[in-house]
């Protein structure tokens, strides 16, 4: 076995299929995790928030290369310009069904089902010639991708019987408090306000409107150059103010607020004030520290950290472990040091064909 | 896209492989250089762009904004094409840079993508195949502009000072006089790809004499004392630009003459001044534009595109014709806008098709006529059509 995977979500998917892009056979890679499904968490959060489009773009899809995208898939596949003129305007968004039958199909080809294993590694522990994984043998190159640590509730509203979190399941009251400004608590907003709810935007600063979380200049190489000349703080505070909320401007968002505002049906405020239900639209759990296997690998290596990261080389590789014989690389959230954006699928592509440059470099390979 | 400026220059050239490949192709097939010229110009002006504004102007690039870059693109290409002269056909220039334009817009979006895993991460470059692009670029610019050298035709200048003529030009060269070159005795022209540039002729029957030749530039010449024409171009196709042509007071004399080409080129007379004779700029079977010239003093008509020619009369100033002042003829097809023509006088022999015209449409010829300025009417005899949009 050469490659393995920890991690079976969306960020092990896309390194899977770069892998399989780049030569690689289903038997020489393994994918450790819970559920065979790669989708599967984000399916459930998604089907939570009534998610019905993407807010990422045509690159925004699991394919290897970066063309041809969904838009031109889409275009290909129902015989209309419309997907793909949109997407050279930046204006396209998948929607989250078309999103989902793309990774369907795309796992049913590349041959995912036949490298899952299902098994939960909570220990990586460097060893000669490659990384040992819980007794599932000695692989040279590893590759990361934990995810989101868990959903984020504030430590004031844990036990409280009206709290739920907007990526667990639920229905809506009648008077609900949506906790958080980002897209989870804009997407909740509207959700709310269709349900006929009277809705309480609990925030405590206002959400940027911005198409994209990260600028756009810092999804490529450009834009990184000046991101990793800062010095460490000031890295880590552009980091932090990328996590800030935002959601994208336009009607669609701005019209049914309006609306409601006008109908007495919404309204921002500092704090909770007594609502039926309270929905935290406060988005995922930051650090390392709250993913074990990462954290047992920084603790019992001696990793380099800065605040909540990982330090990470530029292509995402942890730089204490990682020698042309062998490769340890992170891909997802836990790898933002090298690429701000990268929970987004583009970032997850970035740091996977980073690994695979690695992995066809080395000479055991 | 965020192209990095290496991206951009390295995706530049890669993109233009193809178009100049095919450049050079069409210029070996064709035995002509225009085509490398424009491919030269329209990479220069995108290499340019890229490294001066695009980089600064747009850390993001919007596929859209192909569409507004490509015009513009196009616009600032055939402006340098037009400021040095390259003899590109419009239509087939405006085809190249089409082609060119998408297939750079396929490459850049989908063939490059699809090569090189990185390449949108990496903001356009190309890793070592872009450095060896890079690289090359420089040396081929230097192998075509050598090949272009040699291939060449000589050059000659003509000292300062009195040359007795008649000279002969029978092969391809540019025969370049410096100020005060004078030839006595007429210049005759027999071979293709010759220019003759800033020589003053005197003297002779005909000043300078083309025949059977194509390529002809005659740049900045001046003709005076010849018996009969000033420039008799003949089965043959050229270029005249920027002449003085001082002719006899003899029945038959022409100033400018191009006869017997109407399976050639094109020949064009611009920018030129002739004075006196029986006509001024004349066309007999050829396929012709006059535009921009000074016409004056003559006494059958100023300027004639006639027996089955066509031609484009445009922007000349003809004055002080006597008979008429433009004069289509004899099955020729004319397109005649935005001259002047003032001064026109009767002929006093009475013909009544001379009665001093500004413009004449004579024997089942065709012109048509727009924006003209005129002190005489227009008027058609014999079959003779005017037509006015």
């Amino acid at each position: 076995m050469r490659c393995a995977i920890v991690g079976a979500g969306l960020g092990g998917f896309v390194a899977y299929n770069t892998l399989r892009h780049g030569g690689l056979e289903p038997d020489e890679i393994v994918v450790f995790g819970d559920d065979p499904d790669p989708a599967a968490a984000w399916r459930v959060q998604s089907g939570a928030i009534r998610q019905r489009r993407m807010r990422s773009e045509s690159d925004g899809h699991c394919f290897p290369t970066t063309f041809p995208g969904l838009a031109v898939r889409e275009t290909m596949r129902r015989r209309d310009p419309l997907p793909t003129l949109l997407s050279v305007c930046d204006r396209y968004r998948p929607s989250v069904e078309v999103f989902l039958r793309h990774v369907d199909e795309l796992r049913e080809r590349s041959g995912w089902d036949a490298s899952f294993r299902q098994a939960r590694i909570e220990c990586v522990r460097a060893v000669s010639g490659g990384f040992e994984l819980d007794g599932h043998g000695v692989i040279p190159h590893v590759l990361l991708a934990p995810g989101h640590p868990g959903l984020a509730l504030p430590a004031e509203l844990r036990g409280d019987p009206r709290v739920v979190h907007a990526y667990e399941p639920h229905e809506y009251g009648s008077k609900i408090a949506v906790v958080g400004a980002g897209m989870a608590a804009a997407t909740e907003w509207r959700n709310a306000l269709e349900a006929g709810a009277e809705v309480v935007s609990v925030r405590r600063r206002e959400p940027a409107r911005r198409p994209l979380n990260v600028a756009r200049p810092l999804f490529t190489k450009r834009g990184l150059a000046r991101f990793r000349a800062e010095p460490r703080e000031r890295r880590a505070e552009l980091l932090r103010s990328f996590s800030a909320p935002s959601y994208p401007p336009g009607r669609e968002w701005d019209e049914p607020l309006e609306r409601a505002t006008r109908e007495g049906r919404f309204r921002v405020e500092a704090e909770l004030n007594g609502a039926d239900q309270v929905i935290c639209a406060t988005g995922f759990r930051r650090g390392y520290q709250h993913a074990p296997v990462l954290r047992r690998l920084v603790e019992e290596h001696g990793l380099e950290t800065h605040e909540r990261w990982i330090f990470l080389a530029d292509d995402c590789a942890v730089p204490e472990l990682t020698d042309p014989g062998r490769t340890l690389a992170l891909v997802g959230v836990s790898s933002q040091w090298a690429y701000p954006a990268a929970d987004t699928l583009v970032g997850m592509k970035y740091a996977s064909r980073r690994f695979l440059q690695r992995v066809q470099r080395c000479r055991t390979r | 896209m965020s192209y990095t400026l290496r991206g951009r220059l390295e995706s530049r050239l890669a993109a233009v492989l193809l178009p100049f490949a095919i450049a050079c192709g069409l210029a070996a097939f064709l035995g002509d250089w225009w085509p490398l010229q424009l491919a030269a110009a329209m990479i220069g002006i995108g290499l340019a762009l890229d490294a001066t504004v695009l980089h600064r102007l747009l850390p993001y690039q919007p596929g859209w904004a192909a569409l507004p870059l490509g015009l513009l693109e196009l616009g600032l290409t055939m402006a340098l094409v037009e400021r040095f002269d390259v003899a590109a056909p419009l239509e087939p220039a405006l085809w190249f840079f089409a082609g060119s334009w998408l297939v750079a817009q396929i490459l850049t979006h989908a063939g490059l993508p699809l090569l090189r895993l990185t390449y949108t991460d990496d903001g356009g470059e190309l890793g070592r195949g872009g450095m060896a692009l890079t690289a090359a670029a420089p040396a081929a610019l230097v192998l075509i502009l050598g090949a272009a050298w040699a291939g060449q035709p000589p050059t000659v200048r003509l000292a300062a000072g009195v040359h007795e003529g008649p000279l002969v030009l029978d092969r391809a060269q540019r025969l370049i006089g410096e100020p005060g070159a004078i030839v006595r005795g007429g210049i005759r022209i027999e071979a293709d790809d010759v220019t003759v540039r800033d020589v003053a002729v005197f003297g002779g029957e005909v000043g300078i004499e083309v025949r059977d030749s194509e390529d002809v530039v005659l740049d900045g010449v001046r003709v005076g004392g010849a018996s009969m024409d000033g420039i008799s171009a003949r089965r043959s196709s050229v270029t005249v630009r920027d002449c003085e042509i001082d002719s006899p007071a003899v029945a038959g004399s022409q100033g400018i003459d191009i006869s017997f080409a109407m399976t050639l080129p094109p020949s064009l007379v611009e920018r030129c001044d002739v004075r006196g004779g029986s006509e001024g700029i004349v066309s007999h079977l050829a396929h012709v534009t006059f535009r921009e010239n000074r016409v004056s003093g003559t006494v059958l008509r100023g300027i004639a595109v006639t027996e089955m020619s066509m031609g484009s009369v445009d922007r000349n100033v003809v004055e002080d014709a006597v008979g008429v002042g433009i004069f289509c003829g004899d099955y020729s097809r004319c397109r005649i806008t935005e001259n002047s023509v003032s001064g026109t006088r009767v002929d006093p022999s009475g013909n009544p098709t001379r009665a001093g015209y500004g413009i004449v449409s004579h024997f089942g010829a065709v012109a048509e006529l727009d924006d003209n300025q005129l002190d005489r009417e227009a008027a058609a005899f014999i079959d003779g059509r005017l037509e006015r949009p």
